[in-house]
């Protein structure tokens, strides 16, 4: 007894001496509605410029999946001022570094520049946002990227249709139910209307999230966001611009009732007819609704178990659990009990299935977030000889330990050491930090829970692990698929 | 809340829309002096320099221990060094492998070894759990038995797809060339391999790792007082020999150009590689000005100028590359990629061109810039790593560069001019005294004659050894065949033979099959049946990935991902040729392309080659000239554009029925090789082929 309440203290003041470090940062919105979050680190010369965008592929028409994702690709193309090819050129040649992802949720992307090219980036960046220029061989190349991705990615990837498969059982009920990579034939269908109309729906100042880290002068880099981004016009007025760039005479006085002689084309904003400028603030002064998909607190009914045949040569169990989404207060305890479950070679499933058991070369889960729901996933690849109901025993009576049995205290303590590791590395770049802070802001409404999550984490009990794994592990509700190997 | 109040009036009056003009790529700023952290350096009693560099900026801290010996000949024995250092992290006389494996993870820390070193990377507040596992391993590591055997056997399948692998036969003549007689200008080959023990990587382990001369770098959030808390709690009981030191020299200089060539038959690209050594060690102040050279020839990206020459312009190939290499211990300069057999010496030509232009011409300002600003940036980039402040501790200390080398950085990057450039180029580059390395095929040599000073070409092995001259045979082919036909079969004459072979009606062979490059063990099972029946299995953990039958009438192959394929007409017709017992009886009576192509030396041994050509595909059997076994074949043939070579390796005849049988065999194919042991060699039992039947 007398060692446990030893173990008990030594924790207690463990919390106290959590290792996450404060992450300071300053946040403002521009008047057109872009959020700005700057964060200062002057140890390295280096800043990370990134633009989060509020659209992912749950925003897609469901006769259109994929198009988020592609459309991330079709803005590396090139803009109003940036030649086709020369977006990335103009990044690597000056010492940088870019990327871009695109999620069920949101579409992020970065460039990672020496810090006195900050305003290279801010540049890049602000004229991805008012005018990206996407022309058809631009269409054409990136169509055949995006297919090569996916052959590479899921058609060729044993397995590699899981998470496909795994959603579209889970969620029936809301757009999580296709993946962002989408489907193929939607998008060689996809037509000019769609990209405009896409840009002109959610690539817009009041959907995007700009976030810098890095070796920032903080005044400086405000005068420069305001001069790249607090210039780029308010609510409809930038689609008004757009229209400006895109359409020819006569379909844009049609649409409008003026001539497009009387705006400014050097200054749209500023253009002097006083017809042109009431039109600008008319527009400017009409808010853009972005549309939003709604919270999905469907569960699921039943167990569905199917068998899907691949080309595979070990046969593999996968099964789903609806999950709450990321910001349901249950989602730390439900991180936690995955770790217990399948955090290193230590863990539960790890030790039972593959090591102990030998059912199977590789089992693990993981608990997916996202912003309108979660899925928690099962996984396993199958020893030889071995079949899906083998590991699928296992599996259940690992479920039925950990929701009868609390964890041990050493366990719980290695849990929070592997947490703490992960959320101090996770800071450890200014790319991850402008990414972190963005995100929280954005799923969360406050960047500053990237300083809370230690605190959050701490508070989880071996009890609330015990719960949520009663409250989520649903035996009688859930998605079973078996692959197995293409018959001969 | 101010700020963001005054800038909203200031927009909605108007006086910020001033026009920005976006089309107008923004200036960089001043480029910034960076801000890394001095360090603290203090000596142990037992010897170690310990570099401290706070930086508490995360609750992380990264102990990197490395060894000031300088590196070892290790002749007889090439390879020890690798060896030892892969096996380090196997276990202590404290922690079973799998021990030491769960306490890193359960405090999430990175605990790693090379031959020279090991690294420690965790939470500032699990320094003491973290240096415990350090020390354990630096001090009582003990390279359990099983464990070498095994990082052995991982060796051996590597040393064997060397043998297919263009670009490791290139880095391995490219260092036997430019340095003889140094450390760098040794190779593992299966001989010194087979000659290393454990006794010898323990001694090695032993003598390397002294503290005497060592470096620990402590970077992160660690204070002075904790350091020197840690090194002596940790590290003040380690003891060990003296430091080696041997000054090496730096390389071999040819004079005039010298062409290496190591033939890879059927090749249809070479591997290029022209190359010379750099009389220049780490931390010479002229190294930044010629790594901005490097980076203008040929370092990196799309712009350089082999680049724009060699693939944008001529489309000789995919990528044309150089790269400086300095180190403490010799220096060398390399530039090639891989071309196609037509354009080789024509790729060559350009390359030389190159060198000649850049010694002779001062580049423009457009490269000299492009080349600094994409230097700047890496550089700059790498700082936010803990584990590159550290590595410039080290080698301020190490090889006595000014204090602020690293502070200072940018600023000499920015101040390198086209001046400087050439200077360099004149001093340090060549482009009559080069060594031109060609991993190809020979139907290219003739054209090579013409880059070579003395016009006699150099040849080298898979490992970087001199070949010697393919002798003319001293018998005929039929004798080679006829000679391995006697010998495997134990008879000496052809009445004989016709006996023996007689009452041979059937085998069944099982091949126990293991590779690294597959986690799971393989089991090939091979049938004939008289007297032209064959069939083979490949399996493992239960389930068959291929397979292949042929009576002379039918065949197929099977495979799990394609599927069931008869075979087609051509197919049947080289089955008919290669099939039976021995299929080298047959060759003089079925119309076999053979010849036999003199006496070659491989690994020390001599071997009749058999050359065998059909269609696109070429078979080389080699046979010991001393026992006439069969002991080697490689197979090539033509996939689209590539060529795909399969090397078997037989060894360990024993006798089966009176017929020798090799119990030992291996293949490679491309990257990938299988070390099989037979398990099972029946002759004349009893055969069940129902599993082809289907």
């Amino acid at each position: 007894m007398k060692k446990i309440v030893l173990t008990g203290l030594l924790l207690s003041t463990g919390l106290a001496v959590f290792s996450q470090k404060k992450i300071e940062y300053k946040e403002y919105d521009l008047p057109n509605g872009i959020h700005v979050i700057l964060h200062q680190e002057p140890s390295t010369p280096i800043v990370a410029v990134s633009v989060l965008y509020h659209v992912g592929s749950k925003n897609e028409n469901p006769d259109r999946t994929g198009f988020a994702h592609f459309f991330e690709h079709l803005l590396f193309e090139g803009s109003e001022n940036i030649g086709r090819g020369e977006y990335s050129q103009l990044v690597e040649k000056n010492g940088g570094a870019l990327n871009a992802n695109t999620s069920q949720d949101r579409t992020f992307y970065y460039e990672l520049l020496p810090s006195n090219q900050l305003e290279l980036g801010l540049w890049l960046e602000s004229e991805r946002m008012l005018h990206a220029k996407v022309d058809i061989k631009g269409i054409e190349t990136q169509r055949s990227v995006v297919k090569e991705e996916k052959r590479q990615r899921v058609d060729n990837q044993p397995y590699g249709s899981f998470f496909t498969e795994m959603f579209k059982r889970v969620f029936t009920n809301h757009p999580y139910n296709w993946a962002p990579i989408g489907s193929m034939e939607h998008l060689d269908a996809a037509q000019e209307e769609d990209y405009v109309n896409f840009y002109k729906d959610y690539y817009v100042p009041s959907n995007a999230t700009l976030s810098i880290a890095g070796d920032i002068d903080i005044e400086q880099t405000k005068k420069w966001i305001d001069k790249y981004f607090a210039t780029m016009p308010s609510g409809q007025a930038i689609n008004l611009y757009r229209d400006f760039l895109a359409q020819n005479d006569a379909d844009f006085e049609k649409k409008y009732g003026i001539a497009k002689s009387k705006f400014d084309a050097k200054d749209f904003m500023n253009s002097k007819d006083p017809a042109a400028k009431k039109l600008i603030a008319t527009y400017a002064a009409k808010k853009i609704e972005v549309k939003r998909t709604k919270k999905d607190d469907t569960v699921l009914k039943g167990v569905t178990k199917d068998i899907i045949y691949d080309n595979i040569q070990l046969p593999a169990l996968f099964m789903g659990y609806k999950f709450p989404e990321q910001t349901s207060a249950d989602s730390y305890a439900l991180e936690m009990l995955n770790e217990v479950l399948s955090g290193g070679s230590s863990s539960r499933l790890n030790k039972a299935v593959v090591e102990k058991k030998e059912l199977a070369t590789f089992a693990f889960s993981f608990y997916y977030g996202l912003e309108d729901a979660g899925i928690g996933i099962f996984a396993a690849i199958g020893a030889s000889g071995k079949t899906c109901d083998e590991i699928q025993a296992e599996f259940d009576n690992q479920i039925e330990l950990i929701k009868n049995e609390l964890i041990s205290e050493e366990e719980f303590q290695k849990v929070r050491n592997k947490i703490e590791n992960d959320l101090v590395t996770a800071n450890a770049s200014v790319a991850g930090i402008a990414e972190n802070l963005a995100n929280n802001y954005v799923y969360f409404g406050s960047a500053e829970r990237t300083n809370k999550l230690m605190e959050n984490y701490s508070k989880v009990t071996r009890e609330d692990i015990q719960r949520v794994a009663k409250k989520y592990l649903t035996q009688d509700a859930r998605v079973i698929l078996n692959y197995l190997p293409k018959e001969k | 809340m101010k700020n963001i109040i005054i800038a909203g009036l200031l927009l909605s009056s108007g006086l910020l829309s001033a026009q920005v003009d976006r089309s107008q790529k923004p200036a960089p700023a001043q480029a910034k002096k960076i801000n890394i952290n001095d360090s603290q350096i203090f000596t142990t009693a037992n010897g170690i320099t310990v570099i401290l560099s706070e930086d508490h900026k995360l609750p992380r801290v990264t102990f990197e221990l490395s060894m000031g010996s300088s590196p070892r000949i290790e002749g007889d024995k090439a390879g020890l060094a690798e060896m030892a250092g892969s096996l380090i992290m196997s276990g202590t006389a404290n922690r079973t492998k799998d021990q030491l494996d769960k306490e890193i993870d359960y405090i999430g820390a990175t605990l790693s070894a090379d031959k020279s070193s090991i690294l420690l990377s965790c939470l500032s507040k699990h320094t003491d759990k973290g240096l415990t596992l350090m020390s354990d391993v630096l001090l009582n590591a003990n390279f359990p038995e099983s464990e070498f055997e095994r990082i052995k056997k991982q060796n051996e399948s590597g040393l064997m797809s060397t043998k297919s692998d263009a670009g490791t036969m290139a880095k391995n003549a490219t260092v036997k060339v430019n340095f003889p007689n140094h450390p760098y200008g040794e190779v593992m080959t299966e001989a010194t391999l087979n000659a290393i023990k454990r006794e010898d990587v323990m001694n090695f382990y032993k003598a390397n790792f002294t503290p005497k001369g060592s470096y620990l770098v402590v970077v992160g959030d660690i204070t002075r007082a904790q350091t020197e808390a840690m090194v002596n709690k940790y590290f003040a009981s380690w003891n060990g020999g003296p430091l080696y030191t041997n000054p090496t020299n730096d390389g071999n200089f040819s004079k005039g150009n010298r062409v290496i060539f190591v033939k890879k038959p059927g090749a249809v690209q070479s591997v290029v590689y022209v190359t010379f050594p750099i009389k220049m060690r780490t931390g010479d102040k002229n190294q930044l000005a010629l790594n901005v050279l490097n980076g203008i020839l040929g370092g990196g990206g799309f712009g350089t100028r082999l680049m724009q020459n060699l693939r944008e312009d001529k489309a000789y190939t995919y990528g044309c590359y150089s790269s400086m290499n300095i180190t403490e211990d010799g220096s060398w300069m390399s530039a090639g990629g891989n071309f196609r057999n037509a354009v080789t010496d024509s790729a060559i030509t350009q390359i030389l061109k190159e060198f000649e232009k850049i010694t002779n011409e001062l580049v423009t300002d457009e490269e000299l810039n492009l080349t600094k600003s994409a230097m700047a940036g890496n550089f700059a980039r790498s700082l936010e790593r803990p584990s590159t402040i550290a590595r410039f501790a080290l080698n301020i200390k190490k090889y006595g560069l000014p204090t602020d080398y690293y502070q200072t950085y940018l600023q000499k990057l920015e101040a390198v001019s086209k001046e400087d450039v050439l200077t360099m180029a004149q001093q340090y580059f060549t482009s009559k005294n080069c060594n031109i390395i060609v991993v190809g095929n020979e139907e290219i040599i003739e054209n090579l004659k013409k880059f070579d000073a003395d016009g006699k070409i150099e040849m080298l092995d898979a490992f970087g050894n001199e070949v010697k001259e393919v002798k003319k045979a001293d018998i005929p082919k039929e004798q080679v065949i006829e000679r391995y036909i006697y010998t495997v079969t134990q008879t000496k004459n052809q009445k004989e033979l016709a006996k023996k072979l007689k009452k041979i009606k059937s085998y069944e062979r099982v091949l126990d099959m293991t590779s690294a490059a597959i986690p799971i063990p393989l089991k090939m099972t091979d049938y004939w049946v008289a007297s032209v029946t064959e069939a083979q299995k490949m399996e493992g953990q239960g389930m068959v990935f291929q397979k292949s039958y042929y009576d002379g009438k039918t065949g197929f192959t099977y495979s799990m991902q394609t599927g069931k394929k008869e075979l087609t007409a051509d197919e049947m017709e080289s089955k008919r040729k290669s099939s039976g017992l021995f299929p080298e009886m047959g060759y003089a009576k079925n119309g076999t392309n053979y010849e036999l192509t003199g006496i070659e030396n491989v690994d020390g041994k001599d071997y009749y080659v058999i050359k065998i050509t059909e269609k696109d595909a070429q078979s080389f059997d080699y046979f010991n000239t001393s026992t006439f076994l069969k002991e080697r074949s490689v197979a090539i043939r033509k996939n689209g554009e590539e060529t795909v070579e399969t090397s078997t390796t037989l060894g360990d005849y024993k006798v089966v029925s009176g017929i020798m049988f090799p119990h030992a065999i291996s293949l490679s194919v491309g990257p990938m090789s299988l070390v099989g042991k037979v398990s099972k060699m029946v002759v004349n039992g009893k055969i069940d082929l129902k599993d082809f039947k289907d």
